[in-house]
């Protein structure tokens, strides 16, 4: 995965998690460690992941889809959903 | 029917859903070929107040395939959005609609026009608009003007999107209470006295989408073929409807926000493919599926469940067609690679061995002075299965076909059972069949006209 598709998911995820149901706020160093860059996403982003034990994320952006492999970002969603 | 909610997520979602496609050499101007596609099925003309329309959050798609690859090599994509022009008023109108313009229509819809080939997205028109729905003589009272104003020109194109009488027949209620045809009820397992068919879409309306192009723009080498022995002279043609990947409901919105690329939910090619041919497990994955992957379809043409089932529901009615087990080599042919050369003698409209469930054109077929309904059985090689007009009875064919009459095609030794060549569900064309002029479907059924309980509208 590209840093720039993590900062995109980061960016999207966050504001979603904060939207969300349970209203959990991801850790602010992770934020401030991922700065935006030019080629970063300007508008709403669905992060999707079908398979729990996949590295797969799928990112809906536009009329793209961006499926990024990282076990790592697939890891601190699935947390998130779980409310860790 | 021919697809009007013939699976069962399509069944769900009617906005997306492929009704119809049609695809023939235009009568009145037949250096062009006109392709009409329609959705939204059973629409009832006093539907409001939030009457039909076509989906925002829907890509309509023609697609055409010309190097007999069973893959879109020309598709014309169909965007809508809809303006709501006073947002304090519950009204569809707030008084009569004379002209496509008038303020009165409190929702009017406009359409883009999407040309993309070889990869490549242009824009031919935009911000077209649509005539209203046919919704009565006080808000709508000249609708055959309205109708008229929705019919556009792009270059040597015509246009045209926006509600239209529903020209195809068949009698749902007998055909799916276990595959009966009235006419011939009598001979049927549960047995009841013969009668008339009855046409379950009498006076319902669709959505169509039609253009009419220069037949050089979709052939495969930009010409206007002749000989309709040459294979550029045949065409695929098939209808899709696509949705965004993602849908979130946006409460503040009160609606849902659609989120990544365009994934197909819907298309359609042979009348009756998915409906009767597929099995009801597969039918949704067919829908979003491309032609060119039909191969894993070709077992269900081959041994059609529904010829299985014809001389079970009818005893003694098809003993021909219950004794022969022989892969079906006819029905191969017209729905999944097109009829080669030497089979019917002097046509053809055979795209290669591409498996792919497409309406295949033979351009060069010029237009019938007197057509026959049933097509090519008919001995009218301008009609179905070479394209389809409206006019066509598809259902008729069809069921000739399934029902063995066109195994001696490719097979001298079968003999056809003496009903299968009669077989029909008994309803026939009262729409007012084609006007014979674009957009050839005819005005959409009125809603103050509707007689709600019957099959009338006026």
């Amino acid at each position: 995965m590209s840093d720039t598709s993590r900062r995109k998911l980061l960016a999207a995820g966050g504001a979603g998690v904060a939207a969300g149901a349970v209203g959990l706020t991801l850790p602010s160093a992770q934020a401030a460690g991922a700065p935006r860059t030019t080629s970063s996403a300007r508008e709403a982003v669905v992060a999707y992941v079908h398979d729990h034990r996949s590295s797969e994320v799928r990112l809906m952006v536009g009329e793209r889809e961006v499926v990024v492999h990282d076990r790592d970002l697939a890891t601190r969603i699935l947390n998130a959903a779980g409310g860790n | 029917m021919s697809s009007h909610r013939e699976a069962p997520e399509m069944a769900k979602d009617p906005v997306a859903d492929s009704t119809d496609v049609y695809a023939f050499v235009s009568p009145d101007r037949p250096s062009t070929v006109t392709l009409i596609a329609n959705y939204i099925p059973f629409q009832a003309p006093d539907g409001g107040p939030n009457f039909y329309e076509f989906g925002d959050d829907v890509a309509y798609d023609i697609n055409i395939s010309n190097k007999g690859k069973g893959q879109a090599d020309l598709t014309y994509r169909f965007r809508f959005h809809t303006k709501v022009r006073d947002p304090k008023t519950f009204l569809y109108n707030t008084g009569p609609i004379t002209g496509i313009h008038d303020t009165t229509w409190n929702r009017p819809q406009f359409y883009s026009v999407t040309r993309i080939r070889n990869g490549r997205a242009k824009t031919l028109a935009s911000h077209l608009p649509c005539p209203p729905v046919n919704v009565g003589p006080r808000s709508t009272p000249d609708y055959p003007h309205l109708a008229d104003q929705g019919v556009h020109k792009i270059g040597r194109r015509r246009v045209f999107a926006g509600q239209r009488v529903d020209a195809f027949h068949v009698d749902l209620g007998s055909v799916f209470d276990l595959g009966t045809l009235r006419p011939f009820q009598h001979l049927h397992l549960i047995p009841m006295a013969d009668a008339p068919g009855r046409n379950s879409l009498q006076a319902f309306n669709v959505h169509s989408i039609a253009l009419q192009v220069p037949i050089s723009e979709i052939t495969r080498a930009g010409t206007v073929p002749t000989n309709p022995a040459k294979p550029g002279a045949v065409v695929g043609v098939w209808a899709s409807a696509s949705r965004r990947k993602s849908r979130m409901f946006d409460k503040s919105e009160g609606r849902y926000v659609g989120h990544g690329p365009w994934e197909q939910v819907s298309r359609l090619g042979n009348p009756l493919f998915n409906e009767v041919i597929t099995p009801m497990a597969h039918k949704d994955v067919w829908n979003a599926r491309h032609p060119r992957g039909d191969a894993m379809f070709a077992k269900y043409v081959d041994h059609p469940e529904l010829a299985r089932l014809l001389p079970v529901l009818y005893p003694g009615v098809f003993p021909h067609l219950a004794a022969y087990h022989k892969a079906r080599a006819d029905l191969h042919a017209i729905l999944l690679t097109g009829i080669p050369s030497g089979v019917v003698p002097g046509f053809q409209n055979y795209t290669g061995t591409v498996e792919s469930d497409m309406l295949r054109l033979n351009v060069a077929v010029p237009p019938s002075s007197s057509p026959d309904s049933m097509g090519l059985l008919g001995g009218d090689a301008a009609g179905f299965p070479n394209g389809r007009r409206i006019g066509d009875d598809v259902v008729a064919i069809e069921l000739r076909a399934v029902a063995g009459v066109t195994i001696p095609l490719v097979d001298p030794s079968f003999t056809p059972d003496g009903a299968a060549g009669v077989l029909t569900d008994g309803t026939s064309e009262v729409a007012g069949g084609s006007t014979g002029t674009f957009p050839y479907l005819g005005n959409p059924n009125g809603g103050f006209q509707t007689e709600p309980g019957t099959s009338a509208v006026s």
